[in-house]
């Protein structure tokens, strides 16, 4: 009975993912249009993200049980990646509800300027206006801040977790960009051939050689600083290495029997591209969007140290700037979001290395 | 009394995969005569292969292994023997083609020179001698214009030419035996039978022993002095190949024989071997074939049977003879 | 008298060949080069041949999943070469195919079931429970059980994968099938029971075949009429008796000669054809056969011979039969 279910919503997934586009399209035109704001321009993107993930992640994560059994147990044999896998969980789930139960990352208390972590003292010399002379006082981290503070008396526990929600809403959000586009691209690339091969992957040597900081750049002088744009221009101008991979993937699908089986049935070429191919090079395109979320994620952490990131949103990058400049006074500023930005890929290519093991199936043995 | 130049004994080669430990070869024994061809028959997955890559130890480790056994080369034990020597025997002693002569050329380099190669390493012969060694070689294999062509690329060639310089590869140093696993499967009907030609008069002329691998009874028929019938990583039957096709005593060669379509008489059905092959991870207690033996009997299911001699060269592993 | 279920006029399918930057058109491959037959409706026409010479593109062509260079194929008195889209889609209901490798001609991806129904599902035959119903139906006629709906294609053996590609070709209940190499990947003990399949379903479903293979013996096990085609071109065609007792073309009397006859006694009178098959981008003016041919004239090397009609209704295209 579930398999029959699977079939019907199956064959509709497609449907339904252009009408969420549609309706997603609609509310930005009524934004624009409109004096009242319905969303947030991120909230587009959410919205976005969430229809794909349960539609093509989620659902027939769901309905092939048996298949998510069978990739979980092969997954699961890369310890690390099983690790790799928790970490960003985990970091998912601070980036949600963290805000919640953290302090304003942006409230600024000078009193409390420089307070070092829980369990390190550090010595800082005062000035001392009844005296009129520099003191030296040692100054213990405490559980107000357990990661301390910086140089502005920001508590740093809450600049991270706001900085982990930015830099996840980068990663996944581009990379998700990224990857439609350079899938679809792939896929009609190597289906079709032809012409239009030759047109879309010209095209995508150009894109390849667009010098994406530029546009970057010249976006921000424009518009200003905007986390919606750095997520736009990294995603938009992100797909080339993907559709490259997934249009090498296509073609040689493209030869297997199974197609040329079911046009003999009758099947049209919408039908090939959307049930065949693309379900086929899924588990590579997952893979790819895994092994690129980090590059992305440092992309923007490395575009808000050199100052073009987004002024109004705390994020890690924009925390290391800080902390490199106040390095001998506050070491501990620098270290946090640096070993965090280093977990955090290092998560991604661990897990990305278990997915790409998984789905191999010459690792069968 | 013949004499067995290679003897293989109570031979194991497993694999161990995340599924299991796959049995491919279980406890398999034969000999390879002076100047004889041994065909070793058998479905897909039937461990002959296996067999074979295990002689020269040339199985992939992980995840294959040799668990047991012996494999005696003149007074050597293969298995023992160190890597040097082993390299001295592999092309020099016994020489090896394979399948698919596209993927066993290598594409940069000319067919002279992959010829040349080898008998530069075993032989060790100056420049002027190897290269009238090569044109020889290609020469007796029945490449046309061989002094053209030996500075051609493989994939200048076609299928069968390009076996041919497998086979002359194989030949350059002179090995006293020869293993070709499947070497005319790829190949089309009246290209296969030049190759199986060169086989016969490799055979005559230099006395060479071959252990000829392959699925297809028919190329057996033509070529074999004996037959090993393999089936389930076992020995089913060893017989000379007027015992195996006139007197096939175990019930799978049977079916093998009987289930081949015949040209010369139409039935309307075939005879066939119900089930499919079996799987070598747990293969079943007893007799790996009575899942699908007409004739299976109770003890089939409890006891692996053991090698019965029927004849004077005639060996069977089956209840029904012993 | 069964009627013409196919008629194939003069059918030529060439690929270019193209060179250079802006691939200039250099050449044709001719795969098949002016092919005319016709298949009666609930025959086996056979067509037979080596790698190459363009059998399996007649098949596609017939069924346009590749469009026809030039010339017609008439289904049922009406010329699909020229119809649409939609029209193509009836003709799929009516012509289906099996291939070669089980492996590959099922998406790894879908159930057994899905693959199945999706034929249905394509041309909006039945409710979601009735094709269900349809499709375990036709998974036990081909000797499945119902639960492999369920299953994906790698839990599945060769044999196993081949029944559900013939299950998928007739579900629609079509009137023709063209079978690629449908037993060529299989194991000789499985292969037996696909071949009973396909000829049990054939008097089933009142099925016209168009059987493509290399191998003649099982050609002359399941063909009533036999065409054997060589560079594009059939050379002989004729019933099954005719052609096996008293092959007319020099090039079909080689290929059942060099067919290899499981049978050591038999030490055949070989009609070792020497050389290789000529390339199809430029075939040899003339016969295409007479650089091969044993019995080549004069005449051989400069006309070309026609596929002329012989006694008892068979036909050949050799010079040596005027």
């Amino acid at each position: 009975m579930m398999r029959q279910t699977s079939r019907k919503v199956g064959g509709k997934r497609n449907l339904i993912f252009i009408g969420t586009l549609l309706v997603l399209g609609l509310i930005v035109l009524l934004d624009i249009y409109l004096v009242d704001r319905i969303l947030e321009p991120m909230g587009y993107f959410y919205l976005f993200f969430v229809a794909v993930a349960v539609l093509y992640g989620v659902y027939p994560l769901h309905a092939n049980r048996r298949l998510t059994r069978y990739y979980w147990e092969r997954t699961k044999r890369h310890r690390l990646s099983v690790l790799g896998l928790a970490f960003i969980i985990l970091l998912v789930a601070v980036a949600l509800i963290g805000p919640l139960l953290t302090q304003d990352p942006t409230r600024v208390n000078f009193d409390e300027k420089n307070v070092p972590p829980v369990g390190f003292t550090i010595q800082q010399s005062v000035y001392d206006l009844d005296t009129d002379k520099f003191l030296v006082r040692e100054i213990p981290g405490t559980y107000q801040h357990p990661l301390g503070t910086d140089d502005k008396g920001r508590d740093l526990l809450a600049m991270l977790v706001s900085g982990a929600r930015v830099s996840l809403q980068v990663g996944l959000l581009a990379t998700l960009i990224a990857i439609l586009i350079g899938t679809i691209m792939g896929v009609v690339s190597a289906y079709f051939g032809g012409w239009v091969d030759q047109v879309l992957m010209r095209f995508t040597d150009i894109m390849m050689t667009f010098p994406f900081f530029i546009l970057l750049v010249f976006i921000i002088f424009i518009f200003g600083p905007s986390l919606v744009f750095i997520i736009l221009v990294i995603g938009l101008t992100g797909w080339t290495g993907a559709a490259r991979l997934v249009r090498s993937e296509a073609l040689s699908l493209r030869t297997r029997e199974f197609v040329m089986a079911s046009r003999s049935l009758g099947a049209s070429d919408a039908r090939i591209v959307f049930r065949h191919l693309i379900p086929n090079v899924l588990s590579s395109v997952i893979v790819i969007a895994t092994l690129s979320i980090p590059g992305v994620i440092l992309a923007e952490a490395a575009l808000s140290f050199i100052g073009l990131g987004d002024p109004t949103v705390t994020s890690w990058g924009m925390i290391l700037n800080a902390g490199q400049r106040s390095l001998d006074t506050a070491w501990w500023v620098a270290v946090e979001p640096g070993i965090l930005l280093f977990l955090t890929v290092l998560a991604f290519n661990f897990l990305g290395d278990g997915i790409r093991d998984a789905f191999d199936p010459r690792s069968q043995l | 009394m013949h004499h067995n130049i290679l003897e293989i004994k109570q031979l194991k080669t497993y694999f161990f995969t995340r599924s299991g430990v796959v049995k491919a070869v279980d406890s398999v024994n034969f000999g390879i005569r002076r100047g004889e061809s041994l065909c070793l028959v058998g479905e897909s997955g039937c461990g002959k292969t296996a067999t074979a890559l295990s002689i020269l130890r040339l199985i992939d480790s992980p995840p294959g292994k040799i668990i047991d056994g012996e494999i005696r080369y003149h007074d050597e034990d293969l298995l023992r023997c160190s890597g040097k020597r082993l390299r001295q025997i592999r092309g020099h002693g016994i020489a090896m083609i394979f399948q698919d002569p596209q993927s066993s050329l290598n594409p940069v380099f000319t067919v002279g020179d992959q010829i040349a190669e080898q008998i530069r390493m075993h032989l060790k012969l100056k420049r002027r001698p190897t290269m009238e060694r090569t044109l020889h070689l290609m020469e007796q294999v029945g490449i046309p214009r061989a002094r053209e062509r030996m500075k051609d690329y493989p994939h200048q060639f076609s299928g069968g030419m390009r076996q041919r310089i497998m086979i002359a590869a194989a030949l350059s140093c002179g090995p006293e035996i020869l293993i070709a696993d499947e070497p005319t499967t790829a190949l089309d009907t009246t290209i296969k039978e030049q190759i199986l030609d060169i086989f016969r008069d490799l055979k005559q002329q230099r006395e060479m022993s071959i252990l000829f691998i392959t699925h297809d009874l028919g190329t057996v028929a033509g070529i074999a002095d004996r037959i090993v019938v393999m089936y389930g990583g076992r020995i089913a039957e060893v017989g000379t190949v007027y015992d195996i096709f006139d007197q096939p005593k175990h019930p799978y060669t049977h079916g093998l024989i009987d289930c081949l379509p015949d040209i010369s008489a139409r039935s309307d059905r075939l005879t066939s071997i119900p089930g499919m092959i079996p799987s070598l991870i747990d293969p079943p207690d007893g007799c790996i074939f009575s899942p699908r033996c007409p004739r299976s009997m109770m003890v089939c299911r409890q006891k692996r049977p053991k090698e019965v001699i029927v004849s004077k060269e005639h060996l069977v592993a089956c209840h029904l003879y012993s | 008298m069964n009627r013409r279920l196919v008629e194939v006029e003069n059918l030529k399918k060439y690929y270019p060949v193209t060179a250079g930057l802006l691939s200039r058109h250099v050449a044709d491959v001719r795969a098949v080069d002016g092919v005319s037959f016709n298949i009666m409706e609930k025959e086996t026409l056979g067509l037979v041949g080596e790698s190459g010479c363009g059998k399996s593109s007649l098949g596609r062509a017939i069924l346009r999943l590749e469009e026809p260079t030039a010339g017609r194929v008439l289904y049922k008195g009406n010329d699909i070469t020229t119809w649409g889209r939609r029209q193509l889609k009836e003709l799929r209901k009516e012509a289906q195919m099996i291939f070669q490798d089980p492996q590959s001609s099922l998406d790894p991806k879908m159930t057994i079931g899905d693959s199945i129904g999706e034929v249905l599902l394509i041309h909006g035959i039945g409710t979601e429970q009735e094709r269900l119903e349809k499709v375990t139906e036709l998974l036990q006629r081909v000797g499945l059980e119902p639960e492999h709906t369920m299953r994906y294609p790698h839990e599945l053996s060769g044999g196993q994968k081949q029944r559900v590609g013939i299950a998928r070709a007739l579900v629609v209940n079509p009137k023709l099938v063209v079978a690629d190499e449908p037993v060529s990947a299989l194991d000789v003990s499985v292969q037996a029971q696909i071949l009973n399949l396909i000829m049990d379903l054939q008097h089933e479903f009142g099925l016209a075949y168009l059987f493509i293979t290399h191998d003649l013996a099982v050609i002359g096990h399941v063909s009533d009429r036999i065409a054997v085609m060589y560079l594009g071109q059939i050379i002989e065609l004729a019933n099954r008796k005719q052609l096996f007792s008293h092959p007319l073309h020099p090039y079909t009397e080689a290929l059942l000669s060099a067919v290899s006859v499981p049978d050591p006694h038999q030490k055949r009178k070989r009609t070792s054809l020497p050389g290789e098959v000529p390339s199809p981008v430029e075939p040899p003016p003339g016969c295409r056969f007479h650089t091969r041919c044993p019995k080549v004239m004069e005449i051989c090397r400069q006309e070309s011979p026609v596929l002329r009609p012989r006694t008892g209704g068979r036909l050949v295209s050799c010079h040596l039969y005027g």
